[in-house]
C-alpha cells in the first residue's frame, strides 16, 4: 500500500469510529494524518515507533493514531468500534494507558516540558511532540523551549500541526501567532516549514536526523480529506453524523 | 538553626552523591547547601530559571524515565504550577519531590503575592499526594531520608524562618508524622487537645499552657506534620478520649488544615466538638514581621486565647 493509500484508509478508519460516537475533534485529528503516516509508515523517515516516543501535545487530534497503532498490532482493530465507550480501551485523548500512546492527553502546553525531561533523561532514544498551532498560546511552550535550547536535547523533534485554527476561527485573525518561525528560530530552533500533507516534502524534513533542536511547522488543513468540512472551525467539535454525509466523508476517500 | 531549605539540601546532596539519578531542579532559587552541589553534581541540577510549569512538566519526564526529581521553588508558586502538578505528576503517576520553601506568612512583609496562606487547601486535593509539615530539623531530615528510600508525589512545606524551640528539638520523629509533643495535666474532667504543625506549632504550646492555667484542664499538644495522608490509627489513638479538638493554623480558614482535621474525626465516627483557629484572611497587605502579622490577622495568644475559653465554655 502506498503511503497515500494508507493515509485514506487511516482517514475512513478514523471517520468511522469518530461517526460511531459523535466523540471528540475529528477535524483535528485529520489535519495531522498524513504526518502519522510519513513517521509510521515511510521507511525512509527516521522514527522508529518500536523504539523512538511519540506524545502528544494536541492529544485531541491523538485519535488519529489509532488506526495506525491497530494496523501495527498495539490493539486488536475491534477496539477501534469501542472508541469511547464503555468497556473500549481508546479514549478520546490518547495517554499511557493505551499500547503505543504514553503520557497524558487533555492538557495543552504540558507534553513538551515532560517530553523535555524524557530527552533529558534518555539521550539515546528520541522523542517527537505534536503541537497544535492554537496550543502555542500557552505560555509553559515557550519555558520549555528555552530549556530545551540551552540543553541542546537533540533528541527531542517538535512538529506543529498548523493547521490555523482555533476553535473560534483564525490564529491570524484572532491573535497572531505569525512570524512563528522566527518565534521559534529567536528560541535558538533550527526551523522546518513545509507542507503537512506532502509525503515527499516530509520525508525530506523526517529523513535526516537533526543534530541541534529542530521545530517542523507543518502547513496543514483541518479535517483534511473531508472536503465540505476543511479549513472551516465550526466543524471544532461537531462530528457530522447523518448517514448520507458519513457516506459522503467516506466516498471521497476512496 | 539551620534553615529547613539547607537541611534537606544537605541531605540530599548525601544522597545524590551516591545516587546518579537524584536530580534537583531550581525555580531560579539559591541556597548556601546549594552552592557546592552545583560545583560537585552539576550534571543532577537544572536551572529551570522562574518556569513552575515547564519546571514540575520537566521533572515529570524525569520521573518517568527513572529519574529522582526534586524541584525547588518558593511555596507560593505551587499554586501556580498546580496544573502541572496535577496533570504531567498526580495523573500519569509521575512521582516527584516539590520543595516549597517559606509558608504561611515566612516570607513577610513580602506580601500576600509570596505568602501561601491557601497551599494546604489546593495540594490536599491532589490524589496520592503526600504532604509534609515540619517544625524541627529531625523532621526535615526525616522526611529527606523518606524520599530516599520510597517514591511518591510529595509536597514538602519548608519554613523559610523558624521557631528556635521547635527547631533545635531533639527527637526521633514518629515515622506515622503526629506526635504528642507536650503533655499538661489538669484535673482530668476535661480533655483538649490543640493540634497544628510548622512554625506556628509554637503558639499552639503558648495557648496550652495558658489555657491550663486557666482552666485546670488536661490539655496535650499534637504535632501534625505529615498531614496527607493522615494516619487515622495513629490520630484515633491520641484523641479517642478527649473532650474537644482546638487546630490552629497559618492558613486561611476554608479547606486546609482544620478541614483536614475535621475530616479524620468524621471518618474515624467520632463526635469532638473542634475549633478553627485560622488566619482571618488569606491576604494579609500590612507591613510587618511574621510574628506580628500573626497578632493581626487573628493568631495572637490573647485572641485564641479569648476565643478558646469561649469555645471550652460551650461546649464542656
Amino acid at each position: 500500500m502506498t503511503l497515500e493509500e494508507k493515509a485514506k484508509s487511516t482517514r475512513r478508519e478514523l471517520i468511522k469510529f469518530k461517526t460511531g460516537t459523535g466523540f471528540g475533534h475529528l477535524a483535528s485529528s485529520l489535519s495531522v494524518v498524513d504526518i502519522l503516516i510519513s513517521l509510521y509508515y515511510d521507511e525512509k523517515t527516521w522514527f522508529k515507533h518500536e523504539s523512538d516516543q511519540l506524545i502528544w501535545g494536541k492529544a485531541h487530534g491523538g485519535p488519529a493514531v489509532y488506526p495506525i497503532l491497530a494496523d501495527l498490532g498495539y490493539f486488536p482493530k475491534s477496539e477501534l468500534e469501542k472508541y469511547c465507550k464503555v468497556g473500549g480501551i481508546l479514549r478520546l485523548h490518547p495517554d499511557k494507558s493505551i499500547p503505543g500512546c504514553n503520557f497524558v492527553g487533555g492538557s495543552l502546553g504540558n507534553a513538551l516540558g515532560f517530553a523535555a525531561g524524557l530527552a533529558f533523561s534518555n539521550k539515546l532514544s528520541r522523542f517527537v511532540v505534536i503541537l497544535g498551532d492554537a496550543e502555542l498560546y500557552e505560555g509553559a511552550i515557550w519555558e520549555s523551549l528555552i530549556l530545551i535550547n540551552h540543553y541542546q536535547l537533540n533528541n527531542l523533534f517538535i512538529i506543529v500541526d498548523r493547521n490555523g485554527l482555533g476553535i473560534l476561527g483564525e490564529t491570524e485573525k484572532l491573535l497572531k501567532l505569525e512570524p512563528l518561525a522566527d518565534k521559534f528560530r529567536g528560541f535558538g530552533f533550527n526551523v522546518l516549514v513545509e507542507d503537512g500533507h506532502d509525503f515527499i516534502k516530509l520525508r525530506a524534513c523526517l529523513s535526516k536526523l537533526p543534530n541541534e533542536p529542530t521545530v517542523l511547522i507543518a502547513n496543514t488543513i483541518k479535517s483534511k480529506g473531508v472536503e465540505f468540512m476543511e479549513g472551516k472551525p465550526e466543524y471544532h467539535t461537531i462530528i457530522p453524523r447523518d448517514p448520507s454525509e458519513i457516506k459522503k466523508m467516506l466516498e471521497g476517500l476512496q | 538553626m539551620r534553615a529547613h531549605r539547607d537541611v534537606f539540601i544537605e541531605e540530599l546532596f548525601s544522597q545524590a552523591k551516591k545516587d546518579a539519578s537524584i536530580v534537583l531542579i531550581s525555580v531560579d532559587m539559591g541556597a548556601p547547601a546549594l552552592d557546592k552541589w552545583r560545583q560537585e553534581l552539576p550534571d543532577q541540577f537544572v536551572a529551570a530559571g522562574i518556569s513552575e510549569q515547564n519546571a514540575v512538566n520537566f521533572a515529570s519526564g524525569l520521573a518517568a524515565s527513572g529519574k529522582k526529581p526534586y524541584v525547588y521553588m518558593m511555596a507560593c508558586w505551587v499554586a501556580r504550577c498546580f496544573e502541572q502538578i496535577r496533570y504531567s505528576c498526580a495523573m500519569p503517576n509521575n512521582q516527584i519531590t516539590i520543595l516549597g520553601n517559606g509558608v504561611g506568612l515566612g516570607y513577610a512583609p513580602a506580601g500576600p503575592a509570596h505568602e501561601p496562606t491557601e497551599d494546604l487547601c489546593y495540594m490536599r486535593a491532589i490524589e496520592g499526594i503526600e504532604i509534609f509539615s515540619p517544625s524541627s530539623e529531625m523532621q526535615v531530615k526525616e522526611i529527606a531520608k523518606n524520599t530516599f528510600t520510597s517514591t511518591a508525589l510529595r509536597y514538602v512545606r519548608l519554613e523559610r524562618s523558624l521557631a528556635a524551640r521547635l527547631s533545635t528539638r531533639k527527637h526521633s520523629p514518629d515515622s506515622s508524622g503526629i506526635e504528642v509533643i507536650e503533655v499538661l495535666k489538669g484535673d482530668g474532667r476535661f480533655k483538649i487537645s490543640i493540634l497544628a504543625s510548622g512554625y506556628i506549632l509554637d503558639r499552639a504550646i503558648d495557648l496550652a499552657q495558658q489555657i491550663n492555667q486557666e482552666t485546670g484542664y488536661s490539655i496535650q499538644v499534637i504535632d501534625v506534620w505529615k498531614i496527607k495522608p493522615l494516619d487515622l490509627r495513629v490520630f484515633e489513638n491520641f484523641i479517642k478520649s478527649e473532650s474537644s479538638l482546638i487546630s490552629i493554623e497559618e492558613q486561611a480558614r476554608d479547606g486546609a488544615f482544620g478541614s483536614a482535621i475535621l475530616e479524620a474525626v468524621s471518618d474515624l465516627n467520632l463526635s469532638l466538638p473542634t475549633l478553627r483557629l485560622s488566619l482571618n484572611t488569606a491576604f494579609a497587605f500590612e507591613n510587618g514581621s511574621r510574628e506580628e502579622l500573626l497578632d493581626r490577622y487573628g493568631l495572637s495568644i490573647s485572641s485564641m486565647i479569648d476565643r478558646s475559653l469561649e469555645f471550652i465554655e460551650k461546649v464542656r
